[in-house]
This record gives structure tokens, sequence and C-alpha cells, in this order.
């Protein structure tokens, strides 16, 4: 009951108090993902294509799901030690869980706004159909952040200041994007080099979350890669959980 | 709480605690106990390990040797962390909150992690923010962010309440509300561990004050006692023409004459010494050109000690 009400407390607060820091970029955070589905369609093709932007809008919000978990939740935690936030809040009572679950919820909410957006102009401009089971995405699209937050809180809980953390998420997040079948398809690769790339856990969820999305594929059919990415998460969590410093 | 668990023991035990940054002692083995219900003081420079021993005492720094106990529990065990932080309240040096943040909010939400129904209105009015709940943190004077920090530390109505230079940056009004807070708290029984360096405020808030240098207790006792032990003795100082002290003022104390004043040290009551020392000199008709008592203050006491003013630190 009271650890209800923290979360739903905390989460409120999370929005009012990071939407309000983010107004200004909010209309980039948005529009951001609408710009490079415009850009990369016309460049990938040779006119405006409902293939490649079937390929890129799940590629687009799945890189956007990598971003906000390093840089939305790893650089920001790392900010808010050094800013002495955390410290305050390790002394309540509040459990530590609640925090980060919160976090998550923000975040998630976030990518769902920007993927109805995307999807949105997707249809209206390419013609893109998301097929899928709503509720099979609505899940792909929640483990994949968890997956990131989790491993982007390992970022804020090792990097000694905000600086450091936002070196990592930039030589993680950017390249990631691109050999992760988020923009470039990897088929384009050797076999050897996209071979391994699939073991990426990017590549993984991009790949779950374009098959369920628009390609129509069933949530069963991707049940190895949906293990793999239960793992990483659990990973993600306990090496956080181990490594976190609130101080 | 129940009786039972409030009378069992001290509040807080500090036992040869030792915390060691890399070549750095910040605290070199320091022991102190706290009662239940007492008001007790950190008084020192800034740097003298203050901050550092109250950071032991609520599980922000591990003491590299030594032991802590608050409430019988020991905050280093994450067991007993957890039972203690909703006993505890806290006032950090530096509260940082999100900027974005209004007043009301962040009372709202510290109250949810306490599990305490929220009193924003009236918390914000007791640290005098009052009409201001919908204030941003970023709006907001830094003595302003302290005082919301003091409610957030004292709306769940801890049994301990810690306080790190809880007035530093405060103008006179916060300082008075800190100060009436402090008082209410020592009229509910409540148990307060402070930090300044502000000898006024130690004097005035303490029932127990240690002197803190290079990380080390060198003097624990009241106020009043240590102007006592180290305060050193009252002075008179007295230019009259044609002024000299007859026996009976001999008898006060040690008389010295530096060019045309005298000083009489004595470690009787000054304010009777000035009174005999006045009547003596209408008595022989000498002209009073210039007079001035000094009682010990907690500030000789201080600097008696220390060897050193508390001036603002390095």
């Amino acid at each position: 009951m009271n650890v209800l009400r923290m979360f739903a407390v905390q989460t409120r607060m999370n929005f009012l108090w990071y939407f309000r820091r983010d107004g200004e970029m909010m209309f980039w955070t948005l529009a951001m993902p609408v710009f490079f589905l415009v850009l990369f369609s016309f460049a990938f093709s040779q006119g405006p294509s409902g293939r490649s932007a079937t390929f890129l809008v799940p590629g687009i919000i799945g890189a956007q799901v990598l971003s906000s978990g390093f840089w939305g939740v790893g650089v920001m935690l790392a900010t808010f030690r050094e800013k002495h936030l955390l410290r305050r809040v390790y002394l309540t009572p509040m459990p530590r869980w609640i925090f980060f679950a919160s976090l998550v919820a923000y975040r998630v909410t976030l990518l769902a706004v920007q993927a109805i957006i995307l999807v949105t102009v997707g249809s209206l401009l390419f013609h893109v159909r998301i097929t899928g089971n709503p509720v099979a995405v609505l899940i792909v699209l929640l483990l994949g952040t968890a997956t990131f937050v989790s491993l982007g809180t390992i970022i804020g809980a090792l990097a000694k200041t905000t600086e450091s953390a936002n070196n990592i998420a930039s030589i993680l997040t950017v390249p990631l994007a691109f050999i992760s079948d988020a923009y470039i398809p990897i088929d384009r690769f050797p076999h050897a080099v996209s071979s391994a790339l699939r073991l990426l856990p990017s590549t993984q969820f991009i790949d779950m979350f374009r098959g369920v999305s628009v390609d129509g594929a069933s949530l069963a059919s991707y049940g190895v890669w949906f293990a793999v990415l239960v793992a990483w998460t659990i990973f993600g969590t306990v090496v956080s959980a181990r490594t976190f410093r609130w101080v | 709480m129940s009786e039972n668990q409030a009378s069992a023991g001290p509040a807080i035990v500090v036992e040869r605690l030792v915390k060691r940054y890399g070549d750095v002692e910040a605290v070199a083995g320091l022991s102190f106990s706290v009662p239940r219900g007492a008001i007790f003081g950190l008084l020192g420079r800034n740097g003298a390990g203050k901050t550092t021993t109250l950071e032991c005492c609520i599980g922000l720094s591990k003491p590299t040797s030594g032991s802590v106990r608050i409430l019988g529990l020991d905050p280093t065990s994450a067991r007993d962390f957890a039972a203690l932080r909703p006993r505890i309240g806290v006032q950090l040096q530096s509260t940082s909150l999100p900027e974005k943040a209004a007043v009301g909010e962040v009372l709202e939400l510290y109250a949810a992690y306490y599990g305490i129904t929220p009193r924003a209105a009236e918390m914000a009015s007791r640290v005098g923010l009052e009409g201001k709940l919908d204030r941003q943190i970023v709006q907001m004077s830094g003595g302003e962010q302290q005082r919301l920090a003091l409610a957030l530390a004292l709306q769940h109505d801890p049994e301990v309440v810690f306080l790190d230079e809880p007035t530093a940056g405060m103008d006179a009004f916060g300082r008075r509300i800190l100060w009436a807070e402090v008082e209410a708290l020592r009229a509910a029984g409540k148990t307060i561990i402070l930090t300044t360096h502000y000898i006024e405020e130690a004097e005035r808030l303490c029932d127990t004050l240690c002197v803190v240098q290079r990380g080390r207790i060198i003097a624990e006792d009241t106020p009043e006692n240590l102007v006592t032990r180290y305060g050193g003795d009252a002075t008179v100082c007295i230019t009259a023409d044609g002024f000299s002290p007859d026996d009976a003022l001999r008898g006060l104390g040690t008389w010295a004459k530096a060019k045309d004043e005298w000083q009489l040290v004595t470690h009787g009551e000054p304010g009777l010494a000035l009174a005999a020392v006045v009547t003596h000199a209408n008595a022989i008709s000498a002209t009073v050109r210039s007079l001035d008592m000094h009682r010990p203050t907690l500030e000789d006491a201080f600097i008696a000690v220390t060897g050193e003013t508390i001036g603002e630190g390095e």
C-alpha cells in the first residue's frame, strides 16, 4: 500500500520535474526520430519507399530505447550523484527498486509517445503498417527498456563524473545504433560480421521488436531472444545493484 | 514509540571513529555519546572532521575503523540501516533537490517516502515558506532551500535529528526559524546532533558541546563549563587621572599597568570588581577616561583549547 503510493507519487514527480526540465528539449526529443525516418527513407531508396520506412520505424524506436537507457538513465544518474541528489534520497526509507522502477516508467512512457508519433508519420507518409499484436509490441518495448535501463545504470554506477558517463554513453550509443540493425540492415555486412553482430543484445532487441511489430511475428517465435534479453536485464540489475553508489 | 525503547540506552554512541581518505585522516579516533533528548553540538572550523563524523553516523560514509550506533543500530549494516532510516531526520550541508521541483511537491514526495499524510502547507509555514508551495527550487535562495531541507528533515517526526551546519547560508530570519525549531524539538524530547562553526549558535542551542580539531575531540562539556574551565579570567580595565588601586582593590586579583591603563585580572565576579573600581575612583576623585569589563566567552574558551580563532575556516 505504502509502496504503491511511493511508486505512484515518485513516478508522477518524475513526469512533472523531468518534463519541466526537458521542456525545451522535448520538441527535439520527439522531432529527431521523425527527422531520421524521413531522411533515411529517402537516402536508402530511390524515392519514398514503404519497404525502407517499414524497416526504419522499429529500428529508430529501438535506437531510442538504447539512448534512453544509456543517456536518459545512465548519464542522468551520474549527474544526480554529482549534484548530491542521490544521497538525499538514499537517506529516506524508500525501497531502492522503487526509484529505478519509476525511472523505467517515465522512460517507457516517453518512448511510447515517440513510437506513436513515429508510427503515425510513417503510416501517413510511407504507408508503414503495424501488423503485430499491440500487447506483444508493448511487452517487447518494456523488456527492451528494462534491459537498457539496467545496463545504463551500470554506466551511472561506474562513471565517476557526469563527463565520463557522457563519454561512455556516446561511445556506446552512436556506433551501436549503426551496427545493431537499427538504421542499416546488417544483412549488407559480410555474413561473419552480421552473425557476430546478432550476438549483441541491441541487435536481438531491435530484430525482435521489428519482427513483432511490423513483420507480424509472434512473441513465441522469439522465445530464445526474449530469454536472452531477460538474462541481460538480470545481469544489468545484479551488476548495478552491486556497484551502484548513492553517495 | 514506546517508553521502553525511549529509555533504552543513549541515542548515539560513537567509539574510536576513524575515517581516512587516502593519506588524509579526516576523523582521527573520535568517541562520544549522546543521551536521548539531548542537544549535542560538534563545534570546530571547516575541515575539522565534523561533517565526516556526521556522515558516518547516518550511513553516508563508511568508517575506516571504530563503531557507530544510532538508537542501538549500526548504520553500516544494511538491515540496521533500513530499520534506522524512518527514525532519523537529516538536514545536509548542501541539500540538492531537482531544480524544477516545487516546494509542495517535494514535501508530498517525502511524505510518501515515509508513509505519512503530507503536511505540506503546515511544514512550509513552519519554516517560513508559507504561500510558496508552488515555488520551484531553481527560483529559491540558498537560505530558502536550507529551510525546505529542514522541513524535509522534520516532516516525519523523527526521533533523532542530524543537522549539518544548519544555518550556513541562512539570513537572520532563517536562523531564528531554525533555532525555534530546535527549541520545539527539545521540548518534544527529541535528540539532536548538530555541527556548526558559529559560536553563538553552539552556545545558544547545545546542552553539550564537543570542540573538534583535526579529527579529534579536544574538549567536551556544557557551554558554561567550557567557559569556566578554559575561558580564562575576567578583566576590568580603567584609565583615570591619578588612579591607583588601594589594598582592598588589590585583594580582588592581579593588577598591572600599561601606559595610563590599569588592568585587573580577577577570577571573581567581574561586575562586583567593576563596581568597586568605580567607587574607589570616585572616592579619590579620579576622572575616569575609559572603563571596560570583559567576561570570558565561549570564543575565549575555543581559542584557549584550539590555539586558533574559529574564523570562516580554510
